[in-house]
């Protein structure tokens, strides 16, 4: 901030926020980066990254953290365009039903919501009750503290806001292009592909932005349906830094962490689809 | 206009597969087995007797309680103003301070609470409960000033303008003429907030220890030692409560388009 702007009065408006987000946000992040460069005497070293980065164990579970969201981010898509479609298309009345409905996963406790999961997939839970008692399985299989319980519950938390993004992005295509389109011989899939999906692009852009990194850093979700058998970033951290005490690795996980939420989150935003539209 | 089989085909599976497990959850809370099992083989209603006799569960409530309202409450303070001179002014530099403002809703939860414990730890020495609170109005600060900043886009500034030139002072016009009429927007920026901090697991994590704990963490906790139904009736309670605060503040306030 310049002089010139202090003395406007609406920098007063904006400071309390600033100073408390300077102290209490910002100064500990870089704190925590300045930290993970200082070597044993004070030095600047990238030997910690160095150590994290060519660890097996982190390497294994920075790829499967990445696959797992590769994995949940386009079936978010797939499912959540459809039903967004569908909900724009709704009566005011029903749409404010499912909207609400959407919105109840993403309101409730994560530990409730995840737990639901652990009855689903338990070792006596639904699947492998109903699997043995129609003699599928002979004994229940282990479904749980596994990719696909992370990838479900992962599905189960960020669809809504796939489908919340979508739809605020689709009410603003007018009615009007889509029938022009419709009444041009257009077929409803082709308009749906080339007016709906472009014309709302900016949206799934943010969507998938949201879904990916928010796949990458989710903690509880991992935390009880993988737990320590199957690690993710976020887990591994928690592990680090709570179980083993070794903060200096839970720095740097810390740091790469965030790289790649801001790369990704920022990366995907900027990239604008002159192609398509 | 006609909706295709496919797409509520779709819609209907999609429904199932996010609500589904609340069914589970509320139908298995009712079980009085002593390990979860579903089917569960009888009813009981004993697992809510023992939420509620459960010592942790009650002090770690009143916990996560507290510092949501404080939290919140603190984010709004600091948030109402960054919305008003966001929405009102222009300047240079606002679209960085608006990332600024933005930024803690996107830094991964669980490094903002590592972060500050490190920070609290090394070099202010703050107690573990105000690093709780601290990290909290830090990530509930970019909901606050979101919510507000939606309302205050809709709220007709000519109101505001016709106070001020009638001889009002812009304070007294913001007090008297602004507050009120975006009411909704700090009610629904209030609610949204709470329910984030209450909620909140990654920032708590590291910023509670023996003696500070919330309810999420206190879960966590009790979940990694015991596997019976108590988690299923009180996640069936935190369900019940969600349910009646979203009913009631999407028909009053239209919750959804502030997410």
């Amino acid at each position: 901030m310049n002089r010139l702007h202090i003395r406007k009065p609406f920098a007063l408006l904006l400071l309390p926020g600033i100073i408390f987000l300077l102290l209490f946000f910002i100064a500990p992040l870089l704190f925590v980066l300045v930290e993970s460069f200082k070597g044993a005497v004070g030095e600047i070293t990238l030997f910690r990254y160095k150590e994290v980065l060519t660890d097996s164990q982190f390497r294994l579970v920075f790829v499967r953290t990445l696959r797992m969201a590769l994995i949940v981010t386009p079936i978010a898509v797939l499912v959540g365009y459809p039903s967004a479609y569908l909900m724009t298309k709704l009566t005011t009345a029903k749409k404010s039903i499912l909207m609400s409905l959407v919105i109840l996963p993403l309101m409730t406790s994560p530990v409730a919501r995840t737990y639901a999961w652990i009855v689903i997939l338990g070792k006596y839970g639904i699947v492998n009750q109903t699997l043995t008692s129609i003699g599928f399985l002979k004994e229940p299989a282990r479904l749980m503290y596994t990719e696909g319980a992370i990838i479900v519950g992962l599905l189960q938390l960020f669809l809504p806001i796939m489908i919340l993004t979508l739809v605020s992005a689709m009410e603003n295509v007018q009615e009007e292009i889509e029938e022009a389109a419709l009444s041009l011989g257009s077929s409803r899939v082709g308009c749906f592909f080339r007016v709906i999906v472009p014309l709302s692009f900016d949206g799934l852009l943010m969507g998938v932005a949201l879904v990916f990194t928010g796949s990458i850093t989710a903690y509880v979700t991992p935390a009880i349906l993988g737990g320590a058998k199957v690690l993710t970033l976020s887990t591994l951290m928690r592990q680090e830094a709570l179980v083993l005490m070794n903060w200096e690795a839970a720095t740097v996980i810390a740091v790469i962490m965030i790289l790649t939420t801001l790369i990704l989150y920022n990366g995907l935003r900027l990239f604008k689809p002159r192609t398509l539209v | 206009m006609k909706k295709s089989k496919l797409l509520i085909l779709i819609t209907v599976v999609m429904f199932v597969f996010l609500l589904g497990p609340f069914l589970v959850i509320i139908i298995s809370s009712f079980s009085n087995n002593a390990v979860m099992r579903f089917p569960p083989e009888g009813f009981s209603l004993k697992w809510y007797d023992k939420v509620l006799n459960i010592e942790m569960f009650r002090s770690t409530f009143w916990m996560s309680l507290k510092t949501g309202l404080a939290a919140t409450l603190t984010a709004l303070v600091l948030g109402v103003p960054v919305a008003y001179a966001n929405v009102r002014y222009r300047y240079r530099g606002k679209n960085i301070l608006e990332l600024v403002f933005s930024s803690p809703a996107i830094v991964p939860g669980l490094v903002i609470g590592f972060s500050l414990l490190r920070f609290f730890i090394y070099v202010t020495k703050i107690p573990v409960l105000t690093g709780l609170y601290l990290g909290h109005t830090a990530i509930l600060f970019p909901y606050t000033v979101r919510v507000v900043s939606a309302s205050l886009r809709n709220f007709d500034k000519g109101i505001e303008e016709a106070a001020v030139s009638l001889g009002s002072s812009p304070v007294h016009a913001f007090f008297a003429v602004v507050l009120p009429n975006i009411q909704s927007g700090l009610v629904a920026a209030f609610i949204l907030a709470f329910i984030t901090s209450f909620n909140n697991v990654p920032v708590s994590l590291f910023l509670t220890g023996p003696g500070v704990a919330t309810l999420p963490i206190q879960m966590l906790v009790y979940m990694e030692y015991y596997f019976d139904p108590t988690i299923s009736a009180l996640s069936s309670i935190l369900i019940v409560f969600t349910v009646i605060i979203i009913q009631s503040t999407e028909k009053l306030l239209g919750i959804s388009k502030y997410m």
